[in-house]
């Protein structure tokens, strides 16, 4: 039940989305490494949740391809894209109602098998098999700090717990790719400063590669080992945080057109 | 020949009825995201205040006051009953479409129990008098039908196209929460197309009862349903297609019924239910509609 | 859900062992009468709870619950009776259960890609091609009226009034004695089965395309594939609930399985709160009794004319429809998680708890006491919508 081969590296090559004549995302290229922190970054509407959702199957590219490993991810629907092990959060935090245990047991989907018959029936197959489940969902709340809640309803949770609910419930699924969408946004800064274990940890531990859209800069140089920087769908630079700090472009996209008083600052 | 113009005309009639129905449906939908289930009831209460009243004002009369009454009865319940279901949530609007189903219940038991098991005339102009149109005769009430839908119609589509009402609500329909913040108001879009819809669909009742039909009847509301299929098979959200739809629905029912006996393995009355049959095959290879934006019935 | 695995069991055998011996021992009490409203509400509770699970748990609005019930009824009259195979009645009522699951499958390339209210309109659809070939298929349906049903038969004992003579603790055992005894077993099976599926894998993922088709899908749900055997599994219960009724009716007529029947299965989910199957079964206990208790009781209510007094008075069953149409506009207004609901509600501020907590294993359908608990459906248009940003 446990993935234990490294992730393969998941390869987006000259991915083009339009809509209705917009184009959202242009000709990008860039390629996460097996077991890296990959970061996405860029101004706001710079493409970076088309990114995310093409590469969770919900938009399809004009265009390019995705792969994970040798494994072509764009023609595949959404479930079969998390069935090969990639799992996502949402930025809007998107939750079911219930406990924390019923969302992620609904995260471990992809793994167990029961069906309407089984179910309905209560065989022996399927009692066992949400048993062995549920054992190991209460093991990611508790690897995520979610453990003393686990039996609460989500809706009585706070923002900064149903945040790492999402974060957990992707986890769920043992994925060998993790995309993580804006993890800290609109969370305080203790809330910020938890999530970055969280995520730091889970990377120690798990050994997958990860995938962040993020708009906190000073999350994504302490946890990235590479960026990509988007600005208008397109890639404008490729590098480890320092060298995309540094690079003309990226501070010309940030911080507008005259980058000359900026360098000297 | 003369079968199949014949056919036609009755085709044209029933669609151009069942367009006044299902401009309703498409109106109060990209008004407030409701799927008008209240329509068979709103339809049956514009045919019996028609049928309780011309006796003393005259059809013309007693037609513009069921209009009138009927656009201010739907008007009211969306502003009093649905415009208070379901708050912020997220899924309210299908929340709402529940309680359209709620108070067709209670409207049409009422309105049946007043009708009981009568046959109410309407006291139309038109009766069952009959024009020869070279080689077909077509009954004056089916004229009437086209002519009057098509003036109604076009009515609609002016106010769609050209006041600011129209604009407000294609941008309502694009969008609640943005047409909301560039200070659309989306209450008042929202009454005025329930009015509209109850107005349209009490003008369609008296069609729908005019000669050869017999009369109104408590199971008259039911036909009203029908314009769901035309709705649905315009993508529920396009006008054009609500009225090309229902054109088709109309053309279906009047033609499988002209061919009742070509057709007899389906069984006696199939014209009835014919619109149905219709929805159910292009949902099979179109489950969007025929008309709806490309894509949007992916994932 | 996880304590269904811990202390919840024996709490739960506990709260179930008491009703269901006050259920096996009311034939001893009760006349004909009342055994009848219970074995219609039995019969009621078996289909709401299946339309609770497609359009409460998963989201799906169905019309055409009525057109399932039919194929139940039609199927077992046909496979047992004659014109038809003549099967054995124990064989043919499985048969037909299945049968309304094969119908129910047929029209999936529909229910699995057609979502949320507007599967409520496509539904339709099966009710009156249903209804029209229920009168027009005369050889098989018997037409307009209808055919009479052959008992149900087990092991050489028949569900009738003789055949054997039975009579039990001084109590004569008849038809109805009989066949509630039936309905209480394959009540039990419903709420069973039903709460298995729930509480289990399948129901968690329709929950989840209910409150997200997006999220689901991407957490690995197969969207149109739970969509369809949602829409199945219904079906089914409606079937089972078909073979109950027509065993109750001992006839079956076309104008029964009317879109009036699908419009009372939609009541009995909403009134007694989307999604849960204690929900389903209060409201359907609530809008089958009405109509038979005001009618037997319609001299003693004020403002209700006893049946047949003519037009213009308010009739039992006129009386009952106002009421239960009232009844889902005011609590979709004021408590939108039905009767249920509210009880659990009461209970809880009874026990000075948050309210949405709840009782232990009130399951993932049944959870924050909100509108959210209804048919859901195009969230996904809206999510994306807003994901739209590029």
């Amino acid at each position: 039940m446990t993935r234990t081969a490294a992730p393969p590296a998941l390869e987006v090559r000259d991915v083009t989305v339009r809509f209705a004549g917009l184009v959202a995302l242009d000709d990008v290229s860039f390629t996460v490494a097996p077991g890296t922190v990959h970061a996405v970054i860029g101004p706001n509407g710079a493409g970076k949740s088309t990114c995310f959702n093409v590469l969770s199957g919900l938009y399809r590219p004009a265009a390019g391809t995705v792969r994970l490993g040798d494994t072509e991810l764009t023609r595949l629907a959404p479930h079969r894209i998390a069935a090969l092990g990639v799992a996502r959060t949402f930025q809007n935090i998107v939750t079911t109602q219930g406990t924390v245990a019923d969302n992620l047991m609904l995260g471990r989907h992809a793994l167990s098998r029961a069906g309407f018959a089984a179910s309905a029936l209560r065989l022996p197959s399927a009692v066992r098999e949400q048993r062995a489940h549920l054992a190991k969902a209460r093991e990611i709340a508790e690897l995520t700090g979610l453990g003393a809640l686990f039996d609460s309803p989500v809706a009585l949770l706070s923002y900064g717990d149903r945040k790492r609910v999402e974060l957990a419930r992707a986890l769920c699924l043992e994925p060998r790719v993790l995309l993580l969408d804006e993890p800290v946004a609109g969370m305080n800064a203790a809330e910020r400063v938890r999530m970055t274990e969280v995520v730091r940890e889970i990377r120690a531990e798990l050994g997958l590669s990860l995938v962040l859209v993020e708009h906190d800069m000073g999350l994504v140089m302490r946890l990235a080992d590479e960026v990509t920087v988007l600005d208008f769908g397109k890639a404008i630079a490729h590098g480890t945080p320092d060298e995309v700090r540094r690079d003309p472009e990226v501070l010309r996209a940030y911080l507008g057109t005259d980058t000359t008083g900026e360098d000297a600052a | 020949m003369t079968g199949f113009l014949d056919a036609l005309l009755n085709g044209l009639a029933l669609g151009s009825v069942y367009a006044l129905i299902a401009l309703g449906f498409v109106t109060i939908f990209k008004a407030s995201g409701v799927l008008s289930f209240t329509h068979g009831s709103l339809l049956l209460l514009g045919g019996y205040l028609v049928a309780v009243l011309h006796d003393d004002l005259g059809f013309a009369g007693a037609l513009a006051l069921a209009v009138v009454v009927t656009a201010a009865v739907a008007a009211a319940l969306d502003r009093l009953v649905l415009q208070r279901v379901g708050g912020t949530d997220p899924h309210a609007a299908h929340v709402q479409t529940i309680v359209t189903i709620g108070i067709d219940i209670v409207l049409v038991t009422d309105l049946a129990r007043r009708i009981g098991g009568d046959l109410l005339p309407l006291g139309d102009p038109w009766g069952n008098s009959v024009t020869d149109l070279g080689p077909v005769t077509v009954a004056d009430s089916r004229i009437a039908a086209i002519l009057v839908s098509a003036v109604a119609i076009g009515g609609a589509f002016a106010l769609f196209r050209y006041t600011p009402w129209g604009l407000s609500l294609r941008a309502a329909a694009e969008d609640r929460e943005a047409a909301a913040l560039m200070g659309v108001r989306l209450t008042r879009v929202r009454t005025v197309a329930w009015c509209l819809a109850g107005g349209l669909a009490a003008l369609a009742a008296v069609f729908l009862v005019a000669f050869p039909a017999p009369g109104l009847e408590r199971t008259t509301g039911q036909i009203a349903l029908k314009a769901f299929p035309a709705a649905i098979l315009g993508g529920m959200a396009s006008p054009v297609g609500a009225l090309v739809g229902s054109m088709l629905i109309g053309l279906t029912e009047a033609f499988v019924a002209g061919y009742q006996s070509d057709l007899h393995v389906l069984g006696e009355g199939f014209g009835d239910v014919a619109p149905y049959a219709v929805m159910v095959l292009v949902l099979l290879v179109r489950p969007a509609g025929l008309f709806a934006a490309k894509g949007a019935a992916r994932v | 859900m996880s304590d269904l695995l811990k202390s919840g069991r024996l709490r739960g055998s506990a709260t179930f062992l008491l009703p269901a011996l006050l259920l096996c021992a009311l034939p001893f009490y009760l006349d004909a009468f009342w055994l009848r409203i219970g074995l219609f509400s039995m019969a009621a509770a078996i289909g709401a709870v299946g339309l609770s699970l497609l359009s409460g748990t998963a989201g799906q609005l169905s019309l055409g619950h009525a057109f399932f019930l039919a194929v139940g009824a039609y199927g077992y009259v046909w496979l047992a009776g004659e014109p038809g195979p003549g099967l054995p009645p124990a064989v043919a009522a499985v048969l037909a259960v299945l049968l309304a699951g094969a119908a129910g499958g047929l029209f999936s390339p529909v229910a699995g890609r057609v979502k949320g209210v507007y599967l409520g309109v496509a539904t339709l659809a099966l009710v009156f091609l249903g209804h029209h070939v229920l009168l027009t298929a005369d050889s098989v349906t018997g037409g307009f009226n209808g055919r009479s049903v052959p008992p149900l038969e087990l092991g050489g004992f028949t569900f009738a009034e003789t055949d054997p003579e039975l009579t039990v603790l001084g109590v004569p055992f008849g038809a109805e004695e009989r066949l509630w005894y039936l309905g209480l077993a394959l009540f039990a099976l419903t709420w069973f089965t039903a709460r298995g599926v729930l509480r289990g894998r399948p129901g968690r993922a329709l929950a989840a395309l209910r409150d997200s088709e997006t999220a689901a899908s991407v957490m690995g749900v197969p969207v149109a594939r739970y969509r369809s055997s949602a829409f199945v599994v219904s079906s089914m219960y409606a079937g089972l609930a078909g073979v109950l009724l027509a065993l109750s009716f001992r006839r079956v007529v076309p104008d029964y399985f009317s879109l009036l029947l699908s419009v009372d299965y939609l009541a009995m989910i909403v009134i007694g709160g989307l999604g849960s199957v204690a929900g389903a079964t209060v409201g359907a206990v609530f809008v089958t009794a009405l109509p038979l208790l005001m009618t037997r009781y319609a001299d003693q209510l004020p403002l209700v004319a006893t049946p047949g007094s003519g037009d213009g008075s308010i009739g039992p069953t006129e009386a009952s429809r106002y009421l239960y149409g009232a009844a889902i506009v005011v609590i979709l207004l004021y408590a939108p998680d039905g009767l249920h609901g509210l009880a659990r509600r009461t209970r809880a501020r009874l026990r000075r708890r948050p309210p949405v907590t709840g009782p232990p294993g009130t399951g993932p359908s049944s959870g924050a006491p909100s509108a959210e608990t209804d048919t859901a459906g195009d969230t996904a248009t809206t999510a994306r919508a807003k994901e739209h940003t590029p």
